[in-house]
């Protein structure tokens, strides 16, 4: 399997304090991962970098077959590259519908100019409605997006994400303040996804990283502490000490 | 139920969006009522000057819509684009003084002995102009003052670039909110702190003036000139409507209104952020001076007082007054406020004796303006233009006063429709 993203001695510090430090991580082409490490432990940091939204002080970040440095390129040219993110608190575009904000996200050319003359064809139609019935709100349409319940808007992002047909798909707590009946079905999309692209999955709860049943990469002061199977780390001493703090 | 987000493609836009249709009826019959009325082709009831009052005002409902599509729409509050108006103004009087005065020129010398040479003609001309300055020659900016094409290219393209530069430096280098509005501000103070030198080359504080007589038709008189004017400010807005609902419209809009609520969350999209705000600022900026070009001429003068950042302040009120966010809000909002404006400061409106205080309007006009401004940002936020939602029963969501996206330019909660 070849490495779809690839982060090797990677630092960063927020005035003196080191968020990161000395971080290597590899994901393949069609893989999960679940990210998981104490608060302060430089989860999100990470994909603030990933993402191109913090720049490190030293590391490099490649992407893709080519190996190409993302430390270079701008945030959006980053998600163009493949890099689709889902933040904690759910983000999507409140004043517009649920079949708008999953348009703007379908995988289409960017640029002012190609948007300006862009008309959507019946297929795009088709793949917003098939998207929606995915994430079950395909009732929810022509809603605002701001109406939805806070678990609806965490499916309408999850939704977008898939829209976008990312290479490697960053979610942060995508399972907060779900419902057990709705974790199940993230977990299944999420399983779903991972078998087409890379997905990193960051998370507190152990259930939930459990259930997703792949490799757990446990994070501590910004770097790796352990890696392996979810009872290969949860059973670490140091993992333990740090993160179970038992 | 989906057919209203999801199959608006293939329709023509009058169709998808009846309110371009009943826009474009009542300017036209607005047009119509008015030609009829005035001196130049009707029956004479309104006076020629107030044909150019309205034509102004059409003129300003232009740029309000360029306004409102740049923060309304796309979240830029930008205190400049009647800095774009003015320009705009400039580049279209240098050529209509530069002319008049020609023929001026010409006429003059064409009693002497012998015929003037080309040299003789242009000091004459840069005489005429630049007297009132000290001043006998042309300075370098008026090298294309001759030529109508040339200046009318410029009322596009020196605004457009000025626009593309600075939005560059200033979006490329993430400056957004307050900051890019004070910078905006910067620019449009400075430019009017240059033009108010006397060698600035465009006559310092006494600006341009005598543009209301178009060179070559010294013959037609002004209450004919100013129904065309008055007809060529119509189209404009009506155009500039068509263009910027068609903008709004469709996936460009959905971005620009994306940007305005959350504009790092577009960015994670994929969406260069930077490219859309300085392609909507760059147009906003020409469509002003496409404004300020028209509506100059009709005013008769300009000098760089028009420039001054006030200006542009006022631009941002009318919007605020008649509903940002909506097309059909910022025309209400201009023409009204410009129009009550003209009425108050115009001398026209009676003062109040308040027995120990009198009330002249021409100074209080504007604390009135300031006050609904505040009435309308606390207590109507959808401003004129909501007035429509009263008639169409549309609601406001309740969103617990919650904004609709964690940017300074997102639409309030009562600004939202439901």
């Amino acid at each position: 399997m070849s490495t779809l993203l690839e982060v090797s001695g990677v630092s960063v510090s927020f005035d003196g304090f080191k968020a990161i430090n000395n971080l290597t991580f590899q994901i393949g082409e069609a893989e999960m991962r679940a990210v998981i490490g104490p608060n302060g432990a430089g989860k999100t940091t990470f994909m603030d970098i990933v993402t191109g939204k913090t720049r490190p002080d030293e590391g490099h970040v490649l992407w893709g077959e080519k190996s190409q440095s993302l430390l270079s390129m701008s945030e959006s040219q980053i998600a163009q590259a493949g890099v689709g993110r889902k933040f904690q608190r759910p983000t999507v575009f409140e004043d517009q519908t649920v079949a708008e904000n999953l348009m703007l996200a379908l995988k289409k050319k960017r640029g002012p100019l190609a948007v300006l003359g862009f008309r959507a064809s019946g297929a795009d139609q088709k793949r917003v409605v098939e998207l929606a019935e995915e994430i079950g709100l395909s009732a929810a349409l022509d809603r605002k997006s701001g109406e939805l319940s806070h678990g609806q808007k965490q499916w309408l992002e999850i939704g977008m994400l898939l829209a976008q047909e990312p290479k490697l798909l960053l979610v942060d707590e995508p399972a907060a303040g779900m419902t057990p009946a709705e974790r199940e079905h993230t977990t299944e999309i999420l399983v779903e996804a991972a078998k087409t692209r890379a997905v990193v999955v960051v998370e507190h709860d152990m259930e939930f990283v459990r259930r997703l049943n792949c490799k757990v990469t446990v994070l501590h002061e910004g770097s790796v502490l352990a890696e392996g199977s979810i009872d290969h780390v949860t059973s670490d001493e140091a993992v333990i000490e740090v993160y179970l703090g038992r | 139920m989906t057919d209203t987000t999801l199959a608006p493609a293939r329709q023509p836009i009058v169709k998808r969006y009846p309110v371009v249709l009943v826009f474009l009826g009542c300017l036209a019959l607005f047009t119509l009522g008015i030609t009829v009325l005035s001196e130049g082709f009707g029956i004479g009831v309104i006076s020629t000057s107030f044909i150019k009052t309205l034509g102004k005002t059409l003129c300003l409902c232009l740029v309000a819509l360029a306004m409102d599509l740049v923060w309304g729409y796309c979240g830029i509050l930008s205190l400049g684009h009647m800095a774009f108006f003015g320009i705009g103004g400039y580049a279209i009087g240098m050529w209509l003084m530069y002319a008049r005065t020609e023929i001026i020129v010409v006429q003059s010398l064409a009693a002497a002995p012998l015929p003037p040479t080309a040299q003789e003609i242009s000091d004459g001309i840069a005489t005429q102009i630049f007297g009132v300055v000290g001043a006998s020659e042309f300075p370098p900016i008026w090298a294309f003052a001759h030529s109508l094409p040339l200046q009318l290219a410029a009322v596009v393209l020196v605004p457009g670039l000025l626009a593309l530069v600075f939005g560059w430096l200033a979006f490329r280098s993430r400056v957004t909110g307050v900051y890019l509005s004070i910078l905006t501000q910067a620019m449009t103070l400075a430019l009017a702190l240059y033009l108010f030198q006397n060698d600035s080359g465009l006559r310092g504080n006494n600006g341009l003036s005598g543009l209301q007589n178009l060179p070559g038709l010294g013959h037609v008189p002004q209450s004919t000139v100013s129904i065309w004017f008055f007809w060529a400010s119509a189209l404009a807005l009506g155009l500039g409507f068509v263009l910027c609902t068609w903008v709004v419209s469709g996936k460009f809009g959905s971005v620009i209104r994306a940007i305005r609520d959350d504009e790092s969350r577009v960015r994670f999209l994929g969406y260069p952020v930077e490219a859309y705000k300085l392609f909507v600022f760059t147009l906003t900026a020409v469509i002003a001076a496409i404004a300020g070009a028209l509506y100059y001429p009709q005013a008769g003068i300009i000098n760089p007082a028009e420039i001054a950042p006030i200006a542009s302040i006022y631009l941002a009120v009318w919007v605020a007054i008649g509903g940002r966010g909506r097309l059909y809000g910022a025309v209400i909002g201009a023409a009204f406020v410009s129009l009550l404006s003209t009425y108050f400061t115009g001398g026209q409106a009676p003062d109040i004796n308040l027995g120990f205080y009198t009330i002249q309007w021409v100074n209080w006009w504007t604390v009135l303006l300031g006050l609904s401004f505040v009435v309308v940002t606390l207590f109507a936020p959808k401003g004129l233009g909501g007035l429509f939602d009263l008639i169409a029963a549309r609601t406001s969501p309740n969103r617990h006063g919650a904004d609709l996206g964690p940017d300074v330019g997102a639409l309030r909660e009562k600004e939202a429709e439901k």
